[in-house]
């Protein structure tokens, strides 16, 4: 016991000697958390509570361009600029000038066109009724409308902004074609309960989400995304601190040493390992405790730790030990300083990459989840999105648990294998 | 008659797959109370010969064996051995009193005997005064007798060294050896390698002369240097191992 003491004394007074590897262990995650929330959170509320501006060249002769342009103003996720003076070609300019997220431009023939369709379908449907003879052939003339993004905004904001469009116009389009059906049948106009009836056929979605436990529910939000998520990249991160500590020692020729003496190099590991595991415990901590006391001051939603405490904690040191595990396979293999911290920082970079750390893993082509398989960030992060954002426990955390059991036992074998083969034990 | 403490028969060491091995049949006793100096060029083997003694490496063939209480190999006896690597092998990052403490504390010392050896270690080889600074801002001096007394805490009887004196001032190269000499007086028999010829001259009972993994002399100077009919010992190895430059 005097002598595990005695190692991890040493190895606390090394970890505090090394302030870059402090700063990377302890200040880079808490910043990096900090940052990737506020932006994720502030990308959050562009789509979900801020309007999107958006700059309108209106050149139809019709009313439908203006019902258009006021069914985007009622919905409530659009600020128009209307700018009718705006030609196509100037539209695509100005819509960047104007620091506008789209630009609209309605062409002169929308309402002509849109109506002429509607009248057509109109025809067609009451002569299929039998309320009138023949429709008269009328050759469909597509109406259309032109949208220009701001280059900046990514695919996946562009396709719900189009989906968003494309309802409203089909919304104009069915009132239209009703509209000329009561005009076939004699009607001036809608009758009003009718139109009324159109406006509240919309099915209404009840939106809440998803959760593994029935009786609670997590609301997913910036801080349970990210938090848990930048958590796992930075425990995974100290191969920069722990790796290139390795390495040092064996070079330094303190391994050397410690071979002759008993059990000493055997304890010396041992010591790494739980220093090591206090060190990723205490960044885990150090983060939590801001997701949950800080955020909510900086107006970033509160991070809600998980239900299920044992399955957390279970999560959290099998983590931990895989993290620690991979870090002295990298110094336990490494040549030199710079080949542990090279390949030790690209590969956790891609080892995140891959296993969804930055962009969830769902989105990614089949095969690239199949490989993120591989990743041992991958099932961390399932692991605490399993507990931080569904409220699992125990049954649906079999997979990580696995895993990572049997990733931290192949880099035990790995460094085994090459101790035993260098005679350190 | 002298006590042999230490039987080496038939070491054989070759690494991985290559043809030419680094130790090849390697045969000598060592007395109790002895000073051993292995010599040879570099790349001859010393430091593989040192390696297996002290237990950091094994032999790929042969056998070593120590008599202390019975027969023991390198690995039964380690807490009585002590090893001095050439290289620095201690924390920069902590003081020379932490440094000591650390590898007193592996050793198993108690903590009055720690104190009190630490203390006196310091004492001998100067560096008392600086116990409680950095190692990392210490001269090359300072370093070797730190490396040096870091081995020296559990009184080892027998004491590797892998050239203990080199690069560093005469003063304390000096201190070095007077230190070592004081060691061998209260029993500690020593094995050492070295480059500095004239003080393995003065220093050494038995002088082994390594070259390309064999032993090609094994004796006392005086019988080596009369039976080779040369004045000193680099002589003698220029004579046995040739001028040509090795890698």
């Amino acid at each position: 016991m005097k002598k595990l003491r005695a190692s991890i004394l040493k190895e606390v007074l090394l970890v505090l000697h090394d302030k870059v590897g402090l700063l990377l262990m302890y200040l880079m995650p808490l910043l990096l958390v900090f940052i990737i929330t506020i932006v994720q959170n502030s990308a959050f509320q562009i789509v979900n509570e801020n309007k999107l501006t958006v700059l309108i060249s209106n050149h139809d002769k019709g009313s439908l361009g203006d019902s258009l342009i006021k069914a985007l103003t009622n919905s409530g996720s659009f600020e128009i600029k209307k700018k009718d003076h705006l030609t196509e070609p100037s539209v695509k300019r100005t819509t960047i000038d104007e620091d506008a997220m789209l630009g609209i431009y309605i062409p002169r023939d929308f309402s002509e066109k849109l109506s002429s369709n509607a009248d057509n379908i109109s025809k067609l449907m009451l002569e299929q009724m039998g309320v009138i003879e023949k429709a008269p052939k009328i050759k469909p003339r597509k109406q259309e409308i032109s949208i220009y993004f701001d280059p900046v905004v990514q695919e996946s904001f562009r396709i719900s902004v189009i989906n968003g469009i494309q309802s409203i116009t089909n919304g104009i389009e069915n009132e239209e074609m009703v509209s000329k059906l009561f005009l076939e049948m004699g009607y001036d106009s809608i009758p009003k309960k009718i139109r009324q009836a159109i406006t509240n056929r919309q099915t209404k979605l009840k939106i809440a989400n998803a959760s593994l436990n029935e009786e609670a529910e997590m609301i997913p939000n910036s801080s349970q995304h990210n938090v848990p998520a930048w958590s796992i990249f930075a425990m995974f991160f100290m191969v920069i601190s722990l790796g290139g500590n390795i390495v040092k020692e064996r070079l330094s020729g303190s391994f050397l040493r410690l071979q002759t003496i008993p059990r000493g190099f055997a304890l010396t590991l041992i010591s790494k390992f739980l220093v090591y595991l206090f060190v990723a415990l205490s960044q885990l901590l150090l983060l939590f405790l801001m997701g949950i006391y800080i955020f909510p001051h900086i107006g970033l939603p509160q991070l809600a730790m998980p239900n299920a405490f044992l399955p957390f904690l279970v999560v959290t040191l099998l983590s931990a030990i895989s993290a620690i595990s991979y870090a002295v396979l990298v110094g336990t293999y490494a040549k030199t300083q710079e080949q542990a911290n090279g390949f030790g920082a690209i590969s956790i970079i891609i080892f995140a990459a891959i296993g969804g750390i930055w962009v969830p893993n769902f989105v990614m082509p089949d095969y690239m989840q199949a490989i993120g398989n591989i990743s041992p960030l991958k099932w961390c992060l399932e692991g605490y999105y399993t507990l931080f954002l569904k409220n699992g426990a125990w049954s649906e955390l079999i997979g990580t648990i696995t895993f990572l059991f049997l990733f931290t036992g192949f880099c035990q074998l790995l460094i085994f294998i090459k101790l035993r083969i260098q005679n350190y034990i | 008659m002298q006590e042999t403490l230490l039987h080496v028969s038939k070491v054989y060491k070759s690494y991985g797959k290559s043809a030419v091995p680094s130790l090849d049949g390697i045969d000598f006793t060592v007395a109790k109370g002895e000073i051993v100096g292995v010599f040879g060029p570099n790349g001859a083997g010393k430091t593989t010969l040192i390696s297996i003694l002290c237990s950091i490496l094994d032999p790929t063939l042969g056998s070593v064996i120590y008599y202390a209480d019975g027969e023991k190999s390198p690995k039964e006896i380690r807490s009585k051995l002590g090893f001095v690597p050439q290289d620095f092998s201690f924390f920069p990052e902590l003081t020379a009193k932490q440094n000591l403490s650390y590898f007193g504390n592996l050793y198993n010392l108690k903590k009055e005997e720690l104190a009190q050896k630490t203390d006196e270690l310091l004492q001998k080889v100067g560096l008392f005064h600086v116990k409680n600074q950095k190692v990392s801002t210490f001269s090359g001096g300072m370093k070797r007798r730190l490396n040096l007394i870091i081995s020296l805490l559990h009184s080892p009887s027998i004491l590797f060294l892998d050239e203990p004196t080199v690069g560093v001032d005469v003063q304390s190269k000096i201190a070095i050896m007077t230190l070592l000499q004081e060691l061998n007086q209260q029993g500690t028999t020593i094995i050492y390698t070295s480059h500095h010829l004239k003080e393995a001259e003065e220093f050494c009972n038995q002088i082994i002369l390594i070259d390309h993994g064999k032993i090609i002399a094994n004796d006392t100077l005086t019988n080596l240097l009369n039976r080779h009919l040369v004045g000193n010992l680099e002589d003698l190895i220029l004579k046995m191992t040739g001028t040509l430059l090795r890698d």
